[in-house]
């Protein structure tokens, strides 16, 4: 049970993922996104293994990042002709602009907490082998880009040790995050090179190894079971329920 | 898509893909405490970051998909690794890739001018804007508020994407490392001439 999430066909899963922010959209009342989110909070609580730790801290931005859609809607909503709630200074809060508010804040909260569900259940690897099974990605694209997500601890070291090089040459500082962070733009172009070739020989290291684009067998496979379709009608479960609150409020 | 691309185009394009995937993210990050702060106009300006690959992408490989593709990636690796906004934003990662390539799909692929890049970098900022308009539900706001963070985000398209894209690849061309693929050829022929 606390692995079905997990198991769940990489590619069924993000297509239920999708299909329900987009649906989602269509709703502009409080109660759909809260629902929903209460959904997906008790789907993951129950059907995976998740470190509720490491959740908080990647839900965290999305709760600021709701918070100034709350209080921007607030002020800049459309106030419609519904009557005043209160004022505060020179402007006039009505009923629509608090109802919005609410609606368009606990939306980023919905769509956040299905994206973290996918991200947190998901290993990249099994969704890109997935994609390439399921969904017929060119597996010369897919080999692409799974080396270059391979790349990316390379990347790190080398970015560090440009770092480095710059600082023994004497430009660069270590003094503030901020201006390293403003000093690591004059590191991107070295950076690029290094991975522009990079890239040509992993081109050529794929090309001797016949990963050119014909037929190839997979040593992984990633098949659609039965229990795919029924986590599928879950999802779809959460969603009808959030979006039936449009009759009963 | 991929007919006619050498393998080594479509390793390079899925590098600049997971590159630019990670610097977008740490953009995202930052766009997000900002936007704490100021509300959805604090990634307006900045909108154009996000644009940046198509057109450094198109603008070395000059083939049908070089925007779309790198684009569509560099959102994939957003999702994979994991703190972002979740699978919507691969979607909108196609659709700011389709911005950027219809733009080039205009001049058949056969311009490359700083013009061409700062259309398509617009292009992908008005796509990309009615796709938010949509999902973030901008229809709530203010006409007049809606009609601003559109003008922002074209020009932030333009600018950043189109010129800054250019600025990258033309040091990067500087350095070396692209020969063999159309963007030296091109230099080259225009030298010729």
């Amino acid at each position: 049970m606390r692995r079905l999430l997990h198991e769940m066909n990489p590619s069924m899963k993000f297509l239920a993922v999708t299909a329900c922010i987009l649906i989602l959209a269509f709703f502009f009342n409080p109660w759909t996104p809260l629902l929903f989110f209460t959904g997906v909070v008790l789907l993951q609580l129950l059907l995976s293994q998740t470190n509720w730790k490491l959740w908080s801290l990647a839900m965290l931005p999305f709760l600021i990042g709701a918070f100034g859609y709350f209080w921007t809607t607030l002020v800049f909503g459309q106030s419609g002709d519904s009557p005043v709630l209160w004022t505060i200074g020179t402007i006039d809060i009505t009923v629509q602009q608090w109802e919005l508010a609410w609606s368009l804040s606990l939306r980023v909260l919905a769509f956040s907490s299905i994206s973290l569900l996918f991200a947190f259940t998901t290993d990249p690897v099994h969704f890109i082998q997935s994609l390439m099974q399921q969904w017929k990605l060119s597996p010369k694209l897919a080999f692409s880009v799974l080396i270059s997500y391979q790349f990316l601890p390379v990347l790190q070291k080398e970015f560090v040790q440009l770092q480095q090089a710059h600082r023994i040459r004497g430009t660069g500082s270590r003094s503030s995050t901020f201006k390293r962070l403003t000093e690591s733009r004059r590191l991107l172009i070295p950076l690029l090179a290094g991975a522009v070739r990079k890239a040509e020989r992993a081109a050529f290291a794929m090309e001797a190894r016949a990963f050119t684009g014909e037929a190839r067998t997979h040593y992984r496979e990633i098949t659609l079971a039965p229990k795919d379709f029924v986590l599928f009608a879950l999802f779809s479960l959460v969603l009808t329920i959030s979006c039936s609150a449009i009759f009963w409020t | 898509m991929l007919k006619g691309w050498k393998l080594k185009e479509i390793v390079l394009m899925s590098l600049f893909g997971v590159v630019f995937g990670i610097v977008y993210l740490l953009f995202l990050h930052i766009g997000n405490l900002w936007a704490g702060v100021i509300g959805p106009l604090a990634y307006e300006w900045m909108f154009g970051i996000w644009f940046i690959v198509s057109i450094i992408s198109m603008y070395i490989i000059r083939k049908p998909g070089a925007a779309l593709l790198p684009e569509t990636l560099a959102a994939a690796i957003e999702v994979m690794l994991g703190n972002a906004i979740g699978p919507r934003l691969i979607l909108s990662g196609i659709i700011q890739g389709l911005g950027a390539e219809a733009a080039f799909a205009l001049t058949r692929y056969r311009h490359f001018q700083l013009a061409i890049l700062m259309l398509a970098g617009a292009g992908a900022g008005i796509f990309s804007f009615i796709y938010g308009y949509f999902l973030s539900g901008y229809a709530a706001l203010e006409p007049s508020f809606v009609a601003l963070m559109f003008t922002l985000r074209v020009l932030s398209g333009a600018i950043i994407a189109g010129i800054g894209g250019k600025y990258i690849a033309d040091s990067l061309l500087a350095t070396g490392s692209l020969r063999g693929y159309a963007i030296a050829k091109a230099e080259k022929s225009d030298a010729r001439a």
